[in-house]
């Protein structure tokens, strides 16, 4: 496979996985806060600051009033917002169109559909009433482009290259969530560790990672801050933690590089080496320094994208 | 007897951003012909990229290189040593009048072989406003009228240097009278070209201990075909036919078939090139 | 029944002027189409509004589109396509076939022969200035001999039906022609709108294309490869073109790549691949002469491979089709392809060549100067449709300034008979109903030192404005899947 083509498969993998993460954060977000039990976290300003926060454009000064239609169609649908959701699906199907003779029709066809729908859907409705529909609709195409994925390409190198793209996508997505609504967890309840501890802030977190109800049937009690943190970085089972996603990549690293050569300079080492760290991990050793925990899972993951390129990019 | 030439040639780029990836192809390696003999080639580069030996499109040795190792600043240096055997030019060779050239050259075949130095291009091409230059003379042999534009252009034109580059036209060089061998070579051969005489731009290098125009810089002469002797050097720039003087590297129909060297390189911003070229002769005897 | 029979086809008009492919002389269909006739006719003019809006929407899905670049925005289109197909009969085709397949044995032999020893030129049936002043000619491939002594690989012939009910060809395509993932994909397209209509017609098929086109390309590999590893290189995806190209990939099995993928090492040519180089061998080119190679030709091609040419010069890279085949589908020279023909091959050409006027001869451009209402002034180098004139459309502002033109410069000019394109009823979505519309017809011929291929089919090309005769896709054209029916 041609390194640029491998590139750009990385990349569209990544594209579609951050596109619907953002999509659930916005409509998770947004919707439980209508009821939210906590004053703050009910306020409109706290949630579109979030979804902001989330994508990576925080709104730095507080006094500044943000108007509910311009955040929502900015991080939807706005073309000149380089994270917008349209951008992220714009991207993607750019890296397919130019892989377009490596994977199915099937596969092609469905990014493109999941494009115009995007690029089409009407910027009105989307900020009055269709933030519900566009988000779930993006989810569910997300999931569809997942199937044709698994289903009707050759699980050889080209498959490996996008899953490693998704899964590390899904790490850095998830753990971006965890910072966020660690971050509102904080301005909610900063000041009270009881409180932080049993914030809604984590079942809010959970949903967004469509992770709540496998984490009720294993901890049997209402989310908190210790739970969730080690349900969705640390339980290997569960389909979005990052332990989970680091496994998916550590697998289909195999499949690009099968030598067993001890090579310390080998993208293979390197997302083992970050595998091992957090397999052996306790939630007690992080939670007093959740801050730099994020951090950290951050910065090996930016690691490992960059060993990526380096050995089989770089072209 | 012939003649031992040691040329050296250095070019320096300087770029005012990093290189990424850049690719060069050299045309500066004498050919191997009748005259002379190629007895080593040492080529560096202060990057230490790898040399690659090939040829060019039409035919010629070049050699290129291609590096993928960030720089900003880059030299190379050829050095090529030359046996050159010794031409005697002081007689006038017996050749065709003008009128049995013309009858010859007004043949299919003639036209078909030659047709590729026959041809204007964009850098031997003359308005129509400005071709009585020089007229030939039909009573005169073709050498002797070659001779006399060979003489006629150096005359014509007033040697500078850093007035004209490699894509000033003819249209501008006659009028502004001045210019540097590639000019004269150019200049040569359109004239040559439009009285139907076959001729072809030439790359070198000029021995320059006699005293010869041209700065120390690759050099351009003129090649014309003339039956029964075949494809002869005139070099207008110093109103000589080419001699031992002449290492002769390649030809084309100018100077862009010619170019000694040419780059791809993906950078950003404005780079600055040198070159200069330097030959040193030791006379001895043919060594039978 | 015979009400909705009407519905459909009731309000076609038929011009006498103009030679109908469905309509016999005397307004009866023509047996061949009679079926199809009416099972069109079956349809209600909703039917069919809904299938064309379904095909449409196919072809959108799967991508299938060009980009038009306005002024703030970039709008992608399909190509239009007509569910009308039209019918060529088997005894037809065989004339068309073996029409293509001389045309491109001619050219070919015509290239060999200016890239060596020029006979043609020396014999003066060609004139010597027509070839060596054409921009398409390079002086670099001379006595270069590609592998298998094929040149024009892949050729696309336009051909159309004129009044006279005979094909004309108008022009022979043998630098990158384009179009023939229109014909499968117009198949497909047509298969799933309407396949009920298959059942009645046996028609070749046109999936055996790729299969055909990678057996020539290994069959072109240098001396020395045992198996031959085959690219398709493209400009990239903003070329209106590259569905064809990832298409082609695609179907062949293998790599599409860019000018930056590759690279030359000692005259051998690499791509870059996620486990390091790997050599290549042919390369199915779509880019251009001028932008193959930087170093040889336009220095500032960012979409060659530094150093191919020389790669290609020294045998150990096949480049398909070969550099320097353009000056051979010059319209000037398209005018001496009956001489060509008859030079190399020994025989009458199959199909007819329009007749033309040189605008470089004083006397036909005196002719071409008095009657230019006539003809169809045509630039020698443009490919797609550009810089046509034709006569009989033209303002007498508009004509004195071609005449201007051609006087200024009769060597770039050409000028043929006003030629009436057939019409076939294509469905217009404005008017809701079927009018006619001229077609063309291009062919697609590979050509092999032992393999001659016509894909069975072809593109018909539909010049969707009324009255118009341009059917290139870049000036407004359609297209209908072609049936070639078995014998």
């Amino acid at each position: 496979m041609l390194a640029r083509v491998a590139n750009n498969l990385f990349w569209m993998g990544r594209y579609i996985e951050r596109s619907e993460h953002i999509a659930r954060y916005m409509n998770v977000n947004y919707f439980s806060s209508l009821d939210a039990p906590n004053q703050l976290s009910q306020d409109r300003q706290f949630v579109l600051r979030s979804m902001l926060f989330m994508v990576g454009e925080p709104e730095k000064d507080n006094n500044i009033i943000l108007k509910e239609e311009d955040i929502l169609y900015k991080i939807g649908l706005d073309p000149n917002f380089e994270f917008s959701i349209l951008n992220n699906v714009k991207q993607a199907r750019e890296n397919a169109n130019s892989a377009r003779d490596l994977i199915s029709t099937e596969l092609y066809e469905a990014i493109n559909k999941f494009y115009h729908f995007v690029l089409n859907y009407p910027r009105e409705i989307f900020v009055k009433s269709g933030l519900y529909d566009f988000t779930t609709n993006i989810s569910e195409m997300s999931a569809i482009l997942r199937g044709k994925i698994r289903g009707t390409l050759l699980h050889d190198s080209i498959y490996a290259i996008i899953l490693m793209g998704v899964n590390i996508e899904r790490a850095t997505q998830v753990t971006r969530m965890i910072n966020a609504k660690y971050n509102d967890a904080l301005l909610t309840h900063g000041d009270n560790n009881v409180l932080f501890s049993k914030s809604a802030e984590w079942a809010t977190l959970l949903k967004c990672a469509e992770s709540y109800d496998m984490m009720r049937r294993i901890y049997k009690k209402t989310p908190t801050s210790i739970s969730t943190l080690e349900f969705l970085i640390l339980n290997p089972n569960c389909p979005r933690s990052v332990m989970n996603s680091l496994n998916q990549v550590y697998r289909h690293v195999k499949i690009l590089n099968p030598k067993k050569r001890y090579d310390k300079n080998s993208t293979t080492f390197l997302i083992g080496r970050v595998r091992a760290e957090y397999q052996y991990k306790y939630i007690e050793e992080i939670e007093q320094d959740i801050k730099s925990l994020i951090e950290n899972i951050l910065k090996s993951l930016n690691d490992i994208s960059n060993k990526i390129n380096e050995e089989f990019f770089n072209y | 007897m012939s003649k031992e030439y040691t040329v050296t040639y250095t070019a320096e780029n300087t770029y005012e951003n990093w290189v990424d990836d850049a690719f060069w192809q050299f045309l500066i390696i004498p050919e191997e012909n009748e005259t002379q003999d190629l007895v080593s080639i040492d080529f560096t580069n202060s990057i230490h990229a790898i040399n690659q030996f090939s040829i060019n499109g039409y035919g010629f040795n070049t050699i290129r290189l291609h590096t993928r190792k960030k720089f900003k600043e880059i030299s190379f240096k050829a050095t090529f040593k030359i046996i050159k055997s010794f031409q005697d030019n002081t007689r006038t060779p017996s050749t065709p009048s003008m009128e049995e050239y013309s009858r010859l050259a007004s043949t299919t075949d003639f036209k078909v072989d030659f047709e590729k130095y026959l041809r204007e291009t964009r850098l031997t091409s003359i308005p129509n406003s400005k071709t009585g230059l020089f007229e030939f003379i039909p009573s005169l042999s073709i050498y002797e009228n070659l001779l006399a534009l060979n003489n006629w252009t150096y005359i014509y034109l007033q040697y500078t240097a850093g007035v004209t580059d490699v894509n000033t036209t003819l249209d501008e060089i006659i009028d502004k009278k001045h210019g540097v061998c590639q000019d004269f070579t150019h200049l040569f051969c359109a004239i040559s070209k439009l009285n139907g005489i076959p001729a072809r731009y030439v790359s070198g290098y000029l021995n320059h201990e006699s005293g010869f125009f041209g700065d120390s810089q690759m050099h351009a002469w003129a090649e014309t075909y003339i039956p029964s002797l075949g494809w002869v050097g005139f070099d207008p720039t110093n109103n000589i036919v080419a001699d031992h003087n002449h290492i002769k590297v390649s030809h084309g129909k100018d100077y862009d078939d010619c170019s000694p060297l040419k780059g791809v390189i993906y950078t950003q911003g404005s780079n600055k090139t040198s070159h200069s070229v330097s030959v040193v002769s030791q006379q001895k005897a043919a060594q039978q | 029944m015979t009400n909705i029979k009407n519905q459909i086809f009731s309000s076609y008009q038929k011009n006498p002027d103009l030679y109908d492919e469905i309509y016999d002389d005397e307004g009866k269909v023509k047996a061949v189409y009679q079926k199809l006739f009416d099972i069109y006719g079956g349809h209600s003019i909703q039917d069919y509004v809904n299938l064309n809006s379904k095909a449409k929407s196919s072809f959108f899905n799967q991508g299938i589109t060009f980009q038009v670049y306005g002024e703030d925005n970039v709008q992608e289109k399909i190509f239009p396509f007509d569910l009308f197909p039209r019918i060529i009969d088997y005894d037809e085709w065989e004339i068309i076939e073996k029409g293509s397949i001389q045309r491109s044995k001619a050219l070919n032999l015509f290239l060999w022969d200016i890239y060596h020893d020029k006979n043609i030129l020396r014999e003066n049936i060609v004139p010597l200035e027509l070839i060596t002043s054409s921009v398409n000619y390079l002086d670099q491939m001379n006595g270069i001999d590609p592998p298998g002594g094929i040149y024009n690989h892949i050729s696309g012939t336009d051909i159309i039906k004129h009044k006279d009910g005979k094909y004309y060809v108008l022009e022979d395509n043998i630098r990158c022609p384009s179009g023939v993932s229109y014909v499968i994909c117009n198949r497909t397209a047509l298969k799933r709108a309407l396949f009920g209509v298959f059942n009645h017609y046996k028609t070749h098929t046109v999936t055996n294309y790729a299969e055909n086109l990678l057996d020539l390309l290994e069959s072109v590999k240098p001396k020395g490869v045992d198996i031959p590893n085959c690219v398709v290189i493209t400009p990239g995806m903003y070329n209106s073109a590259f569905y064809e190209h990832s298409y082609l990939a695609k179907t062949m099995g293998v790599e599409l790549v860019e000018g930056r993928d590759l690279f030359v090492e000692n005259d051998f040519v690499y791509m870059k691949t996620i486990q390091g180089p790997e050599k290549v061998d042919v390369i199915y080119r779509r880019i251009d002469d001028s932008f193959l190679d930087p170093l040889e030709f336009r220095p500032d091609s960012a979409l060659g491979v530094p150093g191919l040419f020389s790669a290609y010069k020294k045998g150990n890279v096949t480049l398909a089709n070969a550099p320097g085949t353009g000056v051979a589908d010059d319209k000037a020279v398209y005018t001496y392809m009956p001489e060509i023909i008859r030079y190399y091959l020994g025989e009458e050409p199959i199909l007819n060549n329009v007749h033309t006027y040189h605008c470089s001869r004083p006397s036909e451009l005196e002719y071409v100067l008095d009657n230019i209402k006539d003809l169809v002034i045509k630039p020698v180098d443009e490919a797609g449709g550009y810089g046509i004139s034709i006569g009989d459309s033209l303002s007498k502002e508009e004509i004195e300034k071609v005449r201007k033109q051609i006087k200024e410069c009769p060597r770039k000019y050409v000028a043929q008979p006003i030629m009436s394109l057939s019409v076939h009823p294509t469905y217009i979505d404005k008017s809701e109903s079927f009018e006619q519309r001229h077609v063309d017809l291009r062919t697609f011929t590979i050509l092999g030192e032992d393999k001659q291929f016509v894909l069975k089919g072809g593109l018909t090309r539909v010049a969707l404005k009324k009255g118009n005769l341009i059917v290139n896709s870049s000036q407004g054209g359609g297209s209908k899947d072609t049936w070639v029916l078995k014998k």
